[in-house]
């Protein structure tokens, strides 16, 4: 089996970030940052995958340089190789995202899973693989907590978790995976995959490469917002009280 | 790229994988093991599984084949959470198994080095006695040349690892016996747990610190091992110690700069969080003085310890005044550290809720095993005296 992985690097989602002056994004002075938590997920499932059918687990992760040692911690979790595509954070939404993973997923040829997270921890957008499998007229099954693979018949057996329960399907590979955090418990890097990890192939593309040329964005930040400071607490004196405030104040009844 | 505390993207890389693992699964476990003065042994062996073991080994013989700076990194990370069980870890990994990967030949390693590296056995070293610790060369234990083989007699004290539960040897131990007298009389040999001869004395309760670690008392009384358990040759073992002595005392340096640095880590969230006065006790200036003297001396004990981790070499000795330094400054430096968190957190660092009361326990050993801050006075001293200026 040959299965893609998209591999995206995020800001420390535990470390408390600050807004640029303009407010139009996070200010990335100083901060740290992290392989994506349901990219791991992704990547662990590829993983499992690879070790039950063999084949070959590639990450795609589209930035410059300096994402290369998240793509690094990926090859040592034990993916064989990467493609990074040479693009600039600012420079892409989730649309043209999805154009060039399509585009990837065209050049590497005979791929039977594209799995990505089901969202970003930094955007939250959660539509970059619903939009690539868009792209390549693939059927897709996201937010997956369970994967399994026929190779025979050419199928992929996907629970995903839906409102109220737990819906099943089947669909024919080539497909697009969406992992959800239950989908697995991502392993840790082992000291000498890491050692291995550096002599792991890091394919660079640009979009020329990729032969993208419409590199206009759909989608505009406008202006960002820090969440309200929370209000300190306050203890009511009956449960009347309680149900009043929860209504009327905190509107959450 | 590459700073002093990470000089390589694969320095980088083990931290953070150490870190994460640390997190989710040695923090959640450490107070209980404190408490119940218990050894955990199924997460010691998925250090095996981490390739943490056998950090420093060649990968000939299961190891990840790194330097000493990795080594840094992995206790500085560890102890951060669990003092106690990294001293278990810098027992096994760092006194038997890279003192073997170092000390012996390609047969000793191959018949030990493998399971040490996995996890499979538990291992440990013993140096100190019951009558002989600063003064190593006073030992009494002795082995004797009897036919193709050595016999030993005498006992063994502290030695970590030394059990793995109340009634259990440990399975293997590096042991320095005297085969002659003076400096060339010392000799290194290979101890399996099933020798006959060898059993354990006693498993010591009631230890101030580092509680999560067994130490113990071992005896052999007529322990006969084979020739091929001579490790180097008869008579030389002072090298060897003086060898794995250096990065014993650079990685228990790094095991305080762990504690020091959760210690800080709390004492500071606590000056924000905590209201006296009605404002953060943190802008009071004698707590002010805690936390800013913690981060700086903190700071410079960080420096030093890697700056001497990058510069040793695990192959020879002759980083004596500075593997003793770091150990010196750091052991202290950390327990001024944590015993400053107590002060910050008042009640509240005395409970173990807040883990600064069993750091400052812990923090205390350093000064006292791997070389009690006199010897590491003593030594230094010494050596500097061939020292006129300082480049
Ligand atoms: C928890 C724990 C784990 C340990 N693990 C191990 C282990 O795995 N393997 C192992 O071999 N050992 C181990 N040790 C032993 C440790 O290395 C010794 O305790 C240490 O070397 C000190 O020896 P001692 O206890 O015999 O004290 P002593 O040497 O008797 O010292 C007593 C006091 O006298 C001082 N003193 C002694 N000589 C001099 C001198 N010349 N000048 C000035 N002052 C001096 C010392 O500094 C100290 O203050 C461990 C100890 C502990 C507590």
């Amino acid at each position: 089996m040959k299965i893609l992985v998209a591999f995206k690097r995020v800001i420390d989602p535990d470390a408390r970030i600050k807004l640029t002056a303009d407010k139009t994004a996070v200010d990335t002075e100083s901060v740290e940052y992290k392989a994506n938590p349901f990219c791991e997920n992704a990547l662990e499932e590829a993983l499992r995958l690879k070790e039950e059918h063999d084949g070959e687990v590639v990450l795609v992760s589209l930035g410059g340089e300096d994402i290369t040692q998240t793509i690094r911690a990926g090859l040592a979790m034990g993916a064989d190789r990467a493609v990074r595509v040479e693009i600039e954070d600012k420079a892409l939404d989730s649309d043209l995202a999805a154009r060039i993973f399509a585009a990837v997923y065209k050049e590497e040829e005979d791929v039977d899973l594209f799995i990505f997270g089901k969202q970003a921890v930094d955007g939250d957008n959660n539509q970059v693989g619903q939009l690539t499998a868009q792209y390549l007229g693939l059927p897709q099954a996201c937010f997956a907590s369970e994967v399994e693979v026929d190779e025979d018949a050419g199928e992929a057996t996907v629970t995903r978790e839906v409102d109220g329960g737990l819906e099943t399907l089947a669909v024919k590979l080539p497909a697009v995976i969406t992992a959800d955090l239950r989908l697995n418990t991502p392993r840790y890097a082992k000291l000498p995959d890491i050692m291995k990890a550096r002599k792991k192939e890091i394919e660079e593309l640009d979009l020329d490469d990729l032969e993208i040329e419409d590199t206009a964005l759909k989608i505009e930040v406008v202006s960002l917002e820090e969440p309200p400071k929370r209000k300190g607490g306050e203890i009511v004196g009956s449960v009347d009280a309680l149900v009043e405030k929860l209504k009327n104040e905190a509107r959450a009844l | 790229m590459g700073d002093l505390f990470n000089p390589t993207d694969e320095h980088r890389a083990l931290r953070e994988m150490v870190r994460a693992f640390t997190e989710k699964e040695v923090d959640p476990q450490a107070e209980k093991h404190d408490r119940e003065e218990a050894f955990n042994l199924p997460l010691f062996r998925k250090l095996g599984g981490l390739g943490l073991l056998g950090i420093t080994v060649d990968e000939r013989f299961g190891g990840s084949g790194m330097d000493a700076v990795a080594a840094v990194i992995a206790h500085e990370e560890l102890s951060a959470a669990d003092p106690g069980f990294t001293l278990a870890y810098l027992a096994h990994a760092m006194l038997f198994v890279n003192n073997l990967a170092v000390n012996g030949n390609d047969e000793q390693r191959e018949r030990f080095l493998p399971r040490a590296c996995a996890g499979e056995i538990v291992c440990g070293m013993g140096m100190s006695e019951p009558n002989a610790g600063t003064d190593v060369l006073g030992m009494g234990t002795r082995a004797r040349k009897d036919g193709d083989g050595y016999v030993l007699d005498g006992a063994k004290m502290w030695i970590t690892n030394g059990a793995v539960s109340e009634t259990e040897l440990g399975d293997a131990f590096l042991v320095y016996a005297k085969t002659g007298e003076g400096s060339r009389g010392l000799s290194l040999f290979l101890v399996e747990k099933g020798t006959p001869g060898f059993r354990l004395g006693q498993k010591i309760h009631g230890k101030l610190g580092m509680r999560a670690s067994t130490t113990a008392e071992l005896v052999f009384e007529g322990c006969r091992v084979p020739a091929a358990n001579l490790v180097g040759t008869e008579g030389t073992a002072v090298i060897s110690m003086m060898r794995n002595l250096e990065l014993e005392r650079l990685t228990l340096a790094a095991m305080s700069l762990g504690m020091a640095r959760r210690a800080i880590e709390v004492m500071n969230r606590y000056g924000s969080e905590r209201k006296a006065f009605g404002q953060p006790i943190r802008e009071f200036g004698q707590v002010a003085r805690h936390i800013a003297e913690s981060w700086a001396e903190f700071q410079a004990g960080r420096a030093y310890v890697y700056r001497v981790a990058g510069e040793l070499d695990l192959g020879t000795a002759g980083n004596r005044v500075d593997s003793d330094g770091v150990k010196l400054y750091c052991s202290t430096m950390a327990k001024h550290v944590c015993d400053r968190a107590i002060q910050v957190l008042g009640g509240y660092g005395y409970v173990a809720e807040y883990q600064v009361e069993r750091l400052w326990r812990d923090a205390k050993l350093i000064e006292i095993g791997g070389g009690t801050n006199e010897a590491h006075q003593k030594n230094m001293a010494r050596d500097l005296g061939r020292v006129d200026r300082i480049r």
